[in-house]
């Protein structure tokens, strides 16, 4: 987000040719200010994990039993500094929170894209085709949506979290997710299960609201003019359709992050989801929960990260909803 | 408008079917389940290790010895409960009581011995005089097997009931009361300093989990006012169970209607926060749709009280849309409750869902999960009804 922002070639020769898309898209983001900032902080934030292993002060599962619960900026018995305290078990707490910003951020991006990938393409094929191809999806939808969804997540997180090891993963795949989330490879098995699960229920919204766009869209008359002049059904959708009806699904792929987000630390909190020693948002919360009556301020520290995250996504989805929409005066 | 229920009513049926199929199936399909739930919790309490004529009862007592299909089949609707018309298929096996076990014997040397075949089956004969539930369709979710062992599921999700009740109607009046209002004002004084505030608020509530409002009212109100000495809300658990001295308050005795009511306040209070900032954003968007109207200038242009004008031509119409979306909230509250439950640890349904998945308790979870998908589509059913209720343009065909 904040390099493709930041990256706009500002000497652009002075021509009279039309302003791209484009850059009437980011002229008109730039204009929302709270996002803008949002940006610039979920930057330093994606910026942070990614460097997380260069830049953790601490191992991340180092237990020190004489350095439990040490409140933030105190100094151990050894004399070094944990900035953020250290937790039950004497782990330093911003090590883990670095490292639970890679795995909380990746699954909430990782997992939207897997699912807005399948609603995107199952929408845009449910509502170019028509037929039995939409009754068949669309039933499935109608179904899928009925189930109350964190219910059904719970009992599906808890099959399949504990059994993870019995599935036949790939190696590619999970030293890919080891890789990108910064996790061993035994822990890189749950982080995807969970990020599959996740993927596999957050797909509705996204399939409704492409089928809602291609079927608006492809009554226009360039579809037909396309079509007469011998474009195929792929071309048809690749060129003329998906592009059309982008704006709507980038926003909603916004918003989509912040509810993975939010489930993700939900499970988690739950003891369903990923759960220690691989450190996320939402399970360190879960246990500084229970240690919150003796040292307080332990609640705290995994809650801004989730807070900030989570308002910071929704402003840039405002934001973009705004620079998007056309008929939206900026 | 019959036609169009009785449509409705067999969909729902059929989808209530296969959320049972799901959700029957996932949990059984897990490997562990109740058993091995049971031998844990049984070895961690330090008592007698189980023999295998105890897990051979348990496996009895909770039907695990019986093949999945027919299972299902006994959990859904009681069939079959012995042989078939009374005597038809007395030795047809349905299942099995002990699993034969195979020695392998590998070329290196080892022997390993895997469970395999069955040794002894169960038959539609042995299930004759089996105690088992009479069928989730007759009302009958069976018994719990491990939380309350071989207490009636129903009666578990009874004593939760009020309490999720209590919770879910105090939250649902209060942010009834308090978000109308204010979506209203919002309306009529749009883009004033008060309307920005309360979007602020209400866009930052909507995008949070609610937990972390549930933890913060924590911090805020128990502990750190404790800390400061000032009157503070005791933080979990519904009842107290010993007695507690609040300054200013003076002593509050345990299980006192005093006591409920001061942790009530808390999970209560995250929860209307929690819909309070949805629903004064809708309440607000559908008054400016029609304050905009036609009928609202000429009501003005008459010469009408701009009061008049509000409550009674605008409002009242705005509330059409309104209206459908608290049928919804019947269920859509279970979920969130589920965690602003556990978080307050309050003893209501949400709670109980977790505890059962947590523990393997199948039939509790199960029993929850289909109370709920019911629960939601009897929500989308009134919410259609309500629709040609408010709104006599709409015909249901």
């Amino acid at each position: 987000m904040a390099t493709s922002t930041t990256a706009i070639p500002t000497d652009e020769p002075k021509t009279t040719a039309p302003e791209s898309q484009l850059s009437i898209v980011l002229r008109r983001f730039r204009k929302h200010r709270i996002a803008m900032f949002c940006v610039g902080l979920l930057g330093v934030m994606l910026l942070l994990s990614a460097l997380a292993p260069l830049i953790a002060p601490f191992p991340r599962d180092q237990p020190n039993l004489k350095a439990r619960f040490l409140t933030p900026f105190s100094v151990d018995p050894a004399g070094k500094l944990h900035i953020f305290g250290t937790d039950h078990l004497g782990r330093d707490s911003a090590t883990r929170l670095l490292f639970a910003s890679r795995v909380s951020l990746g699954t909430a991006v990782f997992s939207t894209l897997i699912s807005s990938l399948i609603g995107i393409v199952l929408g845009m094929l449910a509502g170019f085709f028509g037929g039995w191809v939409d009754a068949i999806i669309s039933r499935t939808l109608e179904v899928v949506a009925t189930f109350p969804t964190l219910s059904l997540l719970l009992i599906v997180v808890s099959i399949f979290v504990g059994n993870e090891k019995n599935i036949p993963f790939p190696t590619i795949l999970t030293k890919t997710i080891s890789f990108l989330f910064a996790v061993s490879e035994r822990e890189a098995k749950l982080v995807l299960m969970v990020n599959l699960i996740l993927a596999l229920f957050g797909w509705t919204t996204t399939c409704r609201l492409m089928r809602g766009m291609v079927l608006s869209v492809r009554e226009n008359v360039y579809i037909d003019s396309a079509r007469a002049l011998g474009a195929s059904n792929l071309r048809l959708l690749a060129r003329h359709i998906f592009p059309n009806a982008l704006p709507p699904m980038i926003v909603d792929f916004t918003l989509g992050i912040n509810g993975t987000l939010v489930s993700e630390s939900v499970l988690s909190f739950l003891g369903f989801g990923i759960t220690d020693p691989t450190p996320t948002w939402g399970n360190m919360l879960g246990y500084a929960q229970s240690y919150m009556f003796q040292y307080p301020w332990m609640p705290l520290i995994p809650s801004l990260p989730i807070l900030l995250a989570s308002v910071a996504i929704n402003y840039i989805g405002d934001g973009l909803r705004d620079a998007l929409d056309p008929r939206q005066k900026i | 408008m019959a036609a169009f229920l009785v449509r409705r009513l067999l969909q729902m049926f059929l989808v209530t079917i296969v959320a049972a199929i799901c959700s029957y199936g996932l949990l059984y399909i897990s490997p562990g389940g109740p058993v091995d739930q049971l031998l844990g919790e049984h070895q961690n309490s330090g008592r007698n290790r189980i023999s295998p004529a105890d897990i051979l009862r348990i496996k009895q007592r909770f039907e695990l010895d019986i093949n999945l299909p027919i299972r299902f089949s006994r959990w859904l609707t009681g069939w079959p409960s012995g042989p078939l018309f009374g005597s038809v298929g007395t030795d047809w096996p349905v299942g099995c009581a002990i699993p034969g076990q195979v020695r392998l014997r590998y070329p290196d040397g080892r022997v390993e011995t895997v469970e395999e075949g069955c040794q002894q089956a169960v038959t539609l004969g042995d299930l004759v005089g089996r105690k088992s539930s009479r069928g989730v369709f007759f009302g009958d979710f069976g018994v719990s097997q491990v939380i309350l062992r071989d207490r009636p599921v129903i009666d578990l999700i009874g004593t939760r009931l009020p309490y999720t009740l209590y919770l879910m109607g105090g939250s649902i009046t209060l942010a009834l009361l308090i978000a109308v209002p204010i979506g209203v004002y919002s309306a009529v004084k749009q883009y004033s300093r008060f309307d920005y505030t309360m979007t602020t608020i209400a866009f930052i509530g909507s995008s949070l989990p609610s937990f972390v409002f549930g933890i913060f009212a924590i911090l805020i109100f128990s502990i750190l006012a404790k800390q400061a000495g000032l009157p503070f809300l005791p933080s979990g658990d519904a009842v107290g169970t010993r007695d507690y001295i609040i300054p200013v308050l003076g002593s509050i005795q345990a299980g006192s209607l005093f006591d409920r009511f001061l942790r009530f306040l808390m999970p209560c209070g995250v929860l209307t926060f929690i819909s309070l900032a949805g629903w004064s954003r809708f309440v607000r968007g559908s008054m400016l749709e029609v304050l905009s109207q036609d009928y609202v200038r000429t009501a003005r242009a008459k010469g009408v009280k701009e009061r008049t004008v509000i409550l009674k031509h605008a409002l009242r119409n705005s509330l059409i849309p309104f209206v459908t979306l608290l049928a919804g909230v019947l269920a859509s509250l279970f979920g969130g409750a589920l965690v602003t439950e556990s978080v307050f640890n309050w003893p209501g349904l949400g709670r109980l869902y977790i505890d059962a998945l947590s523990r393997s308790d199948y039939n509790v979870a199960n029993a929850l999960l289909l109370i709920n998908v019911v629960l939601l589509l009897i929500g989308i059913l009134i919410t259609d009804i309500l629709y040609t209720v408010v709104d006599p343009r709409i015909r249901l065909g």
